[in-house]
């Protein structure tokens, strides 16, 4: 199994073109969006400013993005050909599978969070505590794992020229309205009360939290949790019992 | 009680056990009530033309699909726990290849897998990809995507060995190659099951060739039973004057007759002799063919010979 973990993050980060453009993405979206705004405006009753609001949600919308749109593209890709169904003939448990799509995803989600942080910190003055760098970057990433999971999930509940528009649905349904694009604050009430189970908003709360200077909140850690279980326990099951034939 | 027990025993030690087993697409029975045991260190073709239900039959042995109705067993448990405990390896044709990785890397991760694993090196070797480790798998010859598969198989000590058309693709050597190898493992002891339309692959390698058709086990035997059932000839030539129809219909091992015009259709299970002996009868055949009846037409042959039997 560890084998396979292994191999799945090499050739993940074999494929170059992949990596190049799922780490710039995130920072050029963060460049555009802070770009609207000025350095010093802060979000209503608190000290942040926009600019270190969208560092966090865009960080986590690019790694939201890497994990969700990359697996469930390859794995639907990989079920076609048959790897998958060669996969299902070795001992390999479905936790083993699931748990190297996870761990390749999470080598590519780091990067992304990172270099945000570092446009960030450059270009737009962006100013936190060494600490809360670390921290940030810590729950933004271990967030990002729930997302790879629910993309393989979709890799399997989905294929051939249907897995685009099914992610793209979901991606974009998420983000919105889990608060990442804009504050969920802004919502009319019933869809904040939406909102508030959503992973997304679960996991963009995670770094808000830190950048006020306190720890996560146990509710959002606790949301993102079941989810995770759900959709790696979704996934593990759907790989079990997969039938596609290539 | 002793009846019992030994019948038990019997059962677990079926490599592979079939109950009545259906599996319908639509309203295409793929696999119909078939009922089958393999017994250990057999070495089995599982023959049939396309689409006549081998690889659902696989898929149906090695648990990528659930049956309708009836029950496989392989050692006495689910195809999946036998897979999870190492026992089966397996060449599938639809079976893809991990991408953007080495040929000694996803071999490696095919012995690292297994629970009994044989070393990388010797697993390479055997299926003939020392030379290309290094490669690219995506980089790969239809040929040689069919050895690392065949690598996959046997990266440990299976007991079971299943093989669907492994030889597709493959150029003469190393067909011959890859069936030297497929021997050895019988040798040892591995059950080895295969699946193939060439009638000469199955004569040559298997001690037992299964017979199915539209998803019925039509025949069960060693290869020469089933090359003696198949084996009919047909002849063809042409006649001038008076046919004698009576004459003809006397030749020896002639199974059918047929004359249109001039022409005259004969189905023969020993051409040489039924040739000769029409030119015994002084006939000076015109245009004469003799060909062996493809496996198609041996499988219609079979069918007729059965139905003419269970009627």
């Amino acid at each position: 199994m560890n084998t396979l973990i292994r191999l799945e993050v090499t050739r993940t980060l074999r494929n170059k073109k992949f990596m190049f453009f799922s780490v710039i993405y995130p920072s050029v979206i963060y460049l555009l969006i802070s770009g609207t705004q000025n350095d010093t405006d802060k979000i209503p009753h608190t000290d942040l400013t926009l600019q270190s609001f969208f560092m966090v949600s865009m960080a986590s919308f690019g790694a939201l993005t890497a994990v969700l749109m990359g697996n469930s593209e390859r794995i639907a890709k990989e079920r076609e050909k048959g790897w998958v169904r060669q996969l299902r003939l070795t001992a390999l448990p479905g936790r083993g599978y699931v748990l190297a799509k996870i761990a390749s995803a999470a080598m590519v989600t780091l990067p992304c969070i990172v270099v945000v942080f570092l446009v960030a910190a450059s270009v737009k003055h962006v100013r936190f505590d060494l600490w809360q760098w670390f921290a940030l970057t810590g729950v933004i990433w271990a967030g990002s794992l729930v997302f790879a999971a629910l993309g393989v999930a979709i890799g399997y509940l989905t294929s051939g020229d249907a897995v685009r528009p099914v992610t793209m649905i979901i991606y974009f349904g998420l983000s919105i309205l889990g608060g990442l694009w804009m504050p969920s604050a802004t919502f009319p009430q019933w869809l904040q009360n939406v909102s508030e189970w959503l992973p997304t908003h679960a996991y963009a709360a995670l770094g808000q939290a830190v950048e006020m200077g306190g720890a996560p909140h146990a509710r959002d850690v606790a949301v993102l949790c079941v989810y995770f279980l759900l959709f790696a326990g979704g996934a593990a099951w759907l790989y079990r019992k997969d039938t596609l034939k290539s | 009680m002793t009846t019992t027990a030994t019948e038990t025993t019997a059962a677990r030690t079926a490599v592979v056990a079939f109950d009545q087993v259906t599996k319908a697409y639509g309203d295409v029975r793929a696999v119909d009530g078939l009922t089958l045991d393999l017994h250990p260190g057999e070495t089995v073709a599982l023959l049939g033309p396309n689409g006549a239900g081998k690889s659902s039959t696989l898929d149906l042995l090695l648990g990528l699909r659930p049956a309708d109705s009836g029950t496989v067993r392989l050692f006495g448990t689910t195809p999946q726990e036998a897979i999870a405990a190492g026992r089966v390896g397996a060449m599938l044709q639809s079976g893809g290849l991990m991408e953007d990785v080495t040929v000694e890397e996803l071999v490696r991760l095919g012995c690292d897998l297994h629970p009994r694993p044989y070393p990388v090196g010797e697993v390479l070797a055997r299926a003939g990809i020392a030379s290309i480790a290094g490669r690219m798998v995506n980089k790969l010859s239809g040929g040689q995507e069919q050895r690392v598969r065949f690598a996959l198989a046997t990266a440990g000590a299976n007991d079971l060995i299943v093989l669907d058309e492994p030889t597709t693709g493959m150029d003469v050597t190393a067909r011959q190659a890859f069936w030297a190898t497929m021997r050895e493992q019988a040798e040892q002891g591995r059950t080895v099951l295969f699946a193939t339309h060439y009638l000469e692959e199955a004569d040559a390698i298997a001690d037992r060739v299964l017979v199915l058709h539209k998803g019925r086990l039509l025949a069960d035997g060693t290869a020469a039973e089933i090359k003696a059932k198949a084996g009919a000839r047909r002849i063809s030539f042409e006649l001038e004057g008076a046919i004698d129809e009576a004459a003809l219909r006397a030749l020896p091992f002639l199974s059918t007759l047929d004359i249109s015009g001039r022409r005259v259709r004969i189905q023969s299970h020993n051409a040489d002799a039924t040739v000769h002996a029409v030119y015994g009868l002084g006939l000076y055949p015109r245009e004469l063919e003799v060909a062996g009846l493809g496996l198609e037409q041996a499988f219609v042959a079979i069918t007729e010979a059965e139905e003419a039997r269970t009627a």
